[in-house]
């Protein structure tokens, strides 16, 4: 049956359909002139939608893009603790390439903060290899004079060491991860549980403010994954340059939201970076993309990103456009702080309807009555959670989210 | 050893619920069904005594399974409701024509009158025309803009209160995958509201089968033996939705409670103060719902009947070129008209 409706046109009727893309762009490595200055080089940077453009020309994009994120909200006061959080990602990379770049600007042009950087080792839900400490020790000699960080995922943040003093020792298995049936569970509760630890370690380094590297693509990905998850009334502060919802008032930033992939792999190449980690490699990702929403979703928009650029842009901007679905006289949910919802969502009535109607089977049409009110007393459960985290609670079992 | 009904009424389970996991045999699914669209309609308030309700039939599963579902629940809980079935039809040969063949047989079967509006009277243009002259690359834009209408002009002739459409849970939340994808904000506010429309001008539409999964209305239409037509449209597919789609499904599979759950996102969505959002008024031409003056089913009409059939599609600029264009051509060929005469 043809389901096509309304919905399906635009002001400009079908025509805004996915069309797949094909430009010529990459990194040239032939002689040319700069289009933007003029100057002839011998390596010239193609993006997407932008002319050929010389290795300083390119730097200069790029880094414009993450002060004119942090400029043009004036998110960030002037000498603001700043937390970097690195985890080893070709983006977290360019992230703390940038930041000591804009630190070691002349007066005028500096980035007044005072950065640390940390990084946390998640291997005791990873697996895999330990820490990389050469790389990191590289890292940080390469940047002073930044302070470098370890701590460990699941682990209190008096667990917090300087590198030059971390040794990584046999870690436990994360008990409570673990009880986690499905992968889709674990990997919103690992992403929950990683703020809190941003959170509590920006606090004991009195930072106020964490910076993290997420780039278009991975919030366009993110923001379809807090849509399938049913956490949409957040979804806004999950893509957002500012999330307030840390603990303690730390406040969590994306000041590379606004670069794309394209870009991250052409400033590694223009800055020889080398990531820790390749890109796909987060918690959970090597189980494929069946394997849980977050990893279909990811995988989706990476095919996007591939053969559709403009939509992931879209997806992106859509995200721009929604903002966090609050109320002033409402808690926030227990685990993720998230904002509750004001009324009984008629949508999660009948989710647990469905499930009353199940258990109730023919003797229904004596007790319809009561299969709405068994519906409603479980929604009423005054468990301070939300609808995803509840999600989450179902399946731990007996032991308590928070 | 057999897995027992949920219910606990004794019976072999004949089905595992996509909606919820639960083994349930056939009976205790039928009640569970019915009972849950008994409940949507009850809750959302979606229907009043003696309200006179359009059921838009194609033909096909959602829309049997509606027919079906409100006529029974209809005479079960007395809602006091006058049916009626509302099919256009399209004038795609090979597709619509059989599929209505479908809906007289639901005529007969519920007793339901039927009323069938066809784009031949009411645009004097049948869809096997309209792809004869645009090809099979933006057919869909014309099908869908003029199915929306003639629904409200078929409506409108009925005299009905509300229009029951076949929408369900999984379209809806389609749709609001649709709309995210090409930053619809106007679509994705309303997309998620079990009823839409129904101001001074317009007659309201209503989604009983909302929190239904499709997989569940065609275990349904199975088990219940409902005579429905499943055949795809002749004419291309649209490949925009398509994206959507596959992607819900392959979602669905990993956590079949996704398509609620994006349901309950599209509903909690807040846009920020800045967002336009469109009025929604009356074509100066045609006087149904538009957003935009004149309406897109006029502008598509317009440019059939001018010879120009892209005219309706992309830019209003663009159109607008067009026409000027034509305008021209006409004003030139008719001076040399005149300079002929002279002679």
């Amino acid at each position: 049956m043809c389901s096509i409706g309304e919905d399906d046109f635009g002001d400009e009727g079908a025509a805004h359909a996915m069309v797949a893309e094909s430009l010529p762009t990459g990194i040239l490595i032939s002689l040319g002139d700069c289009s933007k200055c003029g100057v002839a080089s011998n390596e010239l940077y193609k993006l997407n939608f932008r002319v050929a453009e010389c290795h300083d020309c390119f730097l200069i994009h790029c880094r414009h893009k993450f002060r004119a994120a942090l400029g043009a909200a004036k998110v960030l006061p002037r000498n603001a603790d700043v937390l970097l959080s690195l985890d080893g990602s070709a983006e977290s990379l360019v992230l703390l390439d940038m930041l000591h770049f804009a630190q070691t600007q002349n007066t005028f042009r500096r980035l007044h903060c005072n950065a640390r950087v940390v990084y946390i080792d998640d291997q005791s839900v990873h697996g895999g290899e330990s820490i990389n400490l050469h790389a990191l020790q590289a890292l940080s000699k390469r940047y002073e004079p930044l302070e470098f960080y370890v701590t460990e995922f699941g682990a209190s943040p008096c667990s917090l060491q300087r590198l030059e003093e971390y040794s990584p020792a046999a870690k436990e298995p994360h008990t409570k991860l673990n009880k986690l049936r499905s992968l889709t569970a674990r990997q919103d509760y690992q992403q929950q549980q990683l703020k809190h630890l941003l959170a509590s370690v920006a606090q004991r380094l009195c930072c106020s403010h964490v910076f993290e590297s997420r780039i278009s693509g991975d919030l366009a990905s993110q923001l379809l994954t807090a849509i399938a998850l049913g956490r949409g009334g957040s979804a806004a502060l999950d893509v957002a340059l500012l999330d307030d919802r840390l603990a303690a008032g730390v406040k969590l930033l994306r000041p590379l939201r606004d670069l794309n992939e394209q870009e991250v792999r052409f400033y590694l190449h223009a800055r020889q970076l080398k990531p820790l980690r390749q890109s796909g490699s987060s918690y959970g990702q090597e189980r494929g993309p069946t394997a849980s929403l977050q990893n279909l979703t990811y995988a989706f928009v990476h095919n996007l990103q591939q053969n559709y650029p403009a939509t992931v842009s879209t997806v992106f901007r859509t995200g721009d456009k929604i903002i966090a679905n609050a109320h002033e006289e409402l808690d926030s949910c227990a685990h993720c702080q998230s904002p509750l919802d004001a009324k009984l969502s008629d949508t999660l009535l009948a989710i647990e309807y469905s499930r009353a109607v199940s258990e109730a089977g023919v003797g229904l049409s004596e007790n319809g009555d009561d299969s709405e009110r068994l519906a409603k007393q479980r929604l009423a459960v005054k468990d301070g959670l939300c609808h995803a985290c509840r999600c989450i609670q179902l399946e731990l079992g007996s032991d308590l989210l928070t | 050893m057999p897995v027992t009904c949920k219910s606990k009424c004794g019976k072999a389970a004949a089905l595992k619920r996509p909606k919820t996991g639960d083994a349930l045999c056939k009976e205790c699914f039928f009640a569970a069904f019915e009972a849950e669209i008994h409940h949507t309609i009850t809750s959302s308030k979606l229907f009043r005594r003696g309200e006179k309700v359009a059921v838009a039939a194609s033909g096909g599963k959602d829309s049997t399974v509606l027919a079906h579902v409100m006529k029974l629940l209809n005479e079960r809980h007395d809602y006091g409701l006058d049916l009626v079935l509302l099919s256009i039809d399209e004038g795609i040969t090979g597709y619509r024509d059989d599929s209505l063949e479908t809906v007289k047989r639901n005529r007969d079967d519920y007793k339901m009158p039927l009323k069938i509006l066809s784009y031949e009277e009411l645009y004097g243009w049948t869809m096997d025309r309209i792809v004869s002259q645009i090809g099979r690359s933006n057919n869909c834009t014309f099908c869908g803009v003029f199915r929306r209408q003639a629904l409200d002009r078929g409506a409108k002739l009925l005299c009905v209160d509300s229009i029951a459409t076949g929408h369900n849970a999984d379209d809806i939340a389609e749709t609001v995958l649709m709309n995210v994808l090409r930053g619809d904000t106007a679509r994705l506010r309303r997309c998620t509201d079990i009823r839409t429309g129904g101001g001074e001008d317009s007659i309201p539409r209503v989604k009983p089968l909302k929190y239904s999964y499709e997989k569940e209305i065609v275990m349904y239409a199975h088990y219940k033996k409902l005579v429905y037509f499943s055949t795809e449209c002749v004419f291309a597919p649209n490949a925009y939705r398509g994206h959507a789609r596959a992607f819900l499904k392959d979602l669905e599979k990993v956590r079949p409670s996704v398509i609620m759950d994006i349901i309950y996102s599209g509903e909690q969505l807040r846009f920020k103060d800045t967002v336009k959002i469109p009025v929604r008024g009356t074509c100066n031409r045609c006087g149904f719902i538009s957003s935009q003056q004149p309406c897109k089913a006029c502008v598509l009409l317009e440019g059939l009947n001018r010879g120009l059939p892209k005219l309706g599609i992309g830019k209003k600029s663009k159109g607008d070129r067009m026409i000027a264009r034509q305008d021209q051509e006409l004003a030139l060929r008719e001076r040399a008209n005149l300079v002929k005469n002279d002679f």
